[in-house]
Formats: structure tokens, C-alpha cells, sequence
């Protein structure tokens, strides 16, 4: 009972921190806003008893991923109080319909599906030993493939933000 | 305990803001920011349905690590063509860089 109360107020937590990055008026502020929704889905994945990816999301997302946004907002010199350049394009009409649209038919087809009664009242949890299994024996290719990603990205966004001779 | 379809509808909810916000922001970095909602959402997903329905095989926590691997990577190169971007053009806003050679 505990834990569905606490659910609930980290939904209405990540709904509301969710809305403020994308209506907010300020850039600096979406940002912390996205701080907000990026560690509540850290904490679904704990709700969800997957604590390797809750640490991973806090980690990577919640630290170095809204570091670099905040990073480039500053060098980009976002003006903090809010341009209407920034945020609200002539395109808004159109992206409310759509965010509508795309929000009521995946609410209509998640609640409406029968899901396996037997399966979909709890959550089984996924223990840190069968990931690393899985990740390393099962899915070895693929992991080094993503690790070779990363490498060429990294390779790739030095290159392109250089500052070149004669520029 | 919380049914799965509480965990779809909340990634429901957080996927069809980031899309607006896609389609609304103008600002390179808000658009960055608005892809990494939708990227969380369809994680967010994943994971839900391997802890409900596939707690042996769990393919889809593994496929949210990946999706975390190439959100960094993307992140990564997104903000260098957006310094790159604002270098060149001293501006952020996606309205105005629409040339395709100058």
C-alpha cells in the first residue's frame, strides 16, 4: 500500500517536472526541470526493482548528460529570462494537436489491451547478476559494437566543435 | 502492488510531451532536450514489460542499456553541431539555419 502512494506522487512529481521542461518559458530552467524528470524515471526503475539501470540513469542521465545540456546552453549564451525565439514557434498549434493525438491512442491502447492477468499485477525485478549474464555472454557482439559507437562519437565531437587554423 | 498499465500510461504521458516539445521549441538545445524526454520514455517502457513480462529472458532492460549508450553518443555529437551551429551563425535557433549551402 506504501509503495503504491509513493508511486504515485513520483508519477505526479515526473508529470509535473516533464510539462516544465517542455512549457517552460526559461532555457535555464527546462533544464533543471529535466534534472527533475530524467531522476524520477530513475526512480521507476527502482520501483520497478531494476537497480542496475536506476544507478546507470542517475548516473549518466541525472549527472553527465544535463551537464553537457547546461554546458552547451551556457556557451550557446541562451538568454536565461526567456526569448519567444527560444520557445514558442508559429508551429505550436500543430504540436499540441499532435502531442494530443500521439498521447490519447497510447493511453487508449496501453489501458485497453488485456494484459496476462497472471503477470501484470507485480513486478518480477531484474537482479544485477542475470544483467551482467546477459550482457556480457548473450549480448557480447552487440556491447562491443556499442562500445566502438561510443568511441567514434567521441572521435567525431572533438572533431567537429575544434576550433580549426584561420577560423 | 502497481499494475503495468499505470507504468505504459506514465511513459505515454512523458513520450507525447517530448514530442511536443519537439515540434515547438526552436532552440536547438530545447529540441536536444525535449529527444532526451522521448528516449527515457521508450526506456522507461522496455523495462517495464522486462520486469513484467519477461523476467527470464529480460531482453528489454538490456535493450534500455543500449538505448542509454546511444542517447550519450548522441547527446555528445548533437551539442558539437550546435556549437559548431552557433560558431558559424552566432545563433541557436533551428528557424534560422535553414540554408543547405552558403
Amino acid at each position: 500500500m506504501a509503495t503504491e502512494v509513493l508511486w504515485w506522487i513520483f508519477a505526479v512529481l515526473i508529470v509535473a517536472a516533464t510539462a516544465g521542461t517542455v512549457f517552460s518559458k526559461s532555457v535555464i530552467h527546462s533544464a533543471i526541470f529535466l534534472i527533475g524528470s530524467l531522476a524520477g524515471v530513475g526512480v521507476m526503475y527502482v520501483f520497478l526493482v531494476v537497480d542496475f539501470l536506476a544507478l546507470v540513469q542517475f548516473l549518466i542521465y541525472g549527472g553527465a548528460v544535463t551537464v553537457l545540456i547546461l554546458l552547451a546552453l551556457m556557451v550557446t549564451r541562451a538568454d536565461p529570462s526567456g526569448r519567444p525565439e527560444d520557445t514558442d514557434g508559429p508551429q505550436k498549434p500543430f504540436g499540441v494537436i499532435f502531442g494530443a493525438a500521439m498521447m490519447a491512442v497510447l493511453i487508449g491502447v496501453s489501458v485497453s489491451t488485456n494484459w496476462p492477468n497472471d503477470v501484470s499485477d507485480k513486478a518480477h525485478g531484474i537482479p544485477i547478476d542475470t544483467i551482467s549474464e546477459k550482457l556480457f555472454i548473450d549480448f557480447g557482439p552487440p556491447f562491443v559494437i556499442a562500445s566502438a559507437l561510443l568511441l567514434v562519437a567521441l572521435i567525431g565531437a572533438i572533431i567537429l566543435a575544434r576550433q580549426e587554423e584561420g577560423e | 502492488m502497481v499494475p503495468l498499465e499505470n507504468y505504459l500510461v506514465l511513459s505515454a504521458i512523458i513520450f507525447s510531451l517530448g514530442v511536443y516539445g519537439v515540434l515547438t521549441r526552436r532552440n536547438a538545445v530545447l529540441i536536444l532536450m525535449s529527444v532526451e524526454l522521448m528516449l527515457n520514455a521508450v526506456s522507461l517502457n522496455f523495462v517495464a514489460f522486462a520486469s513484467y513480462l519477461d523476467p527470464e529472458r529480460i531482453t528489454g532492460a538490456i535493450f534500455a542499456v543500449f538505448v542509454i549508450t546511444v542517447a550519450a553518443a548522441e547527446v555528445g555529437l548533437a551539442l558539437a553541431i550546435i556549437i559548431r551551429l552557433y560558431r558559424n551563425r552566432a545563433t541557436a535557433n533551428v528557424d534560422e539555419a535553414a540554408t543547405l549551402k552558403w
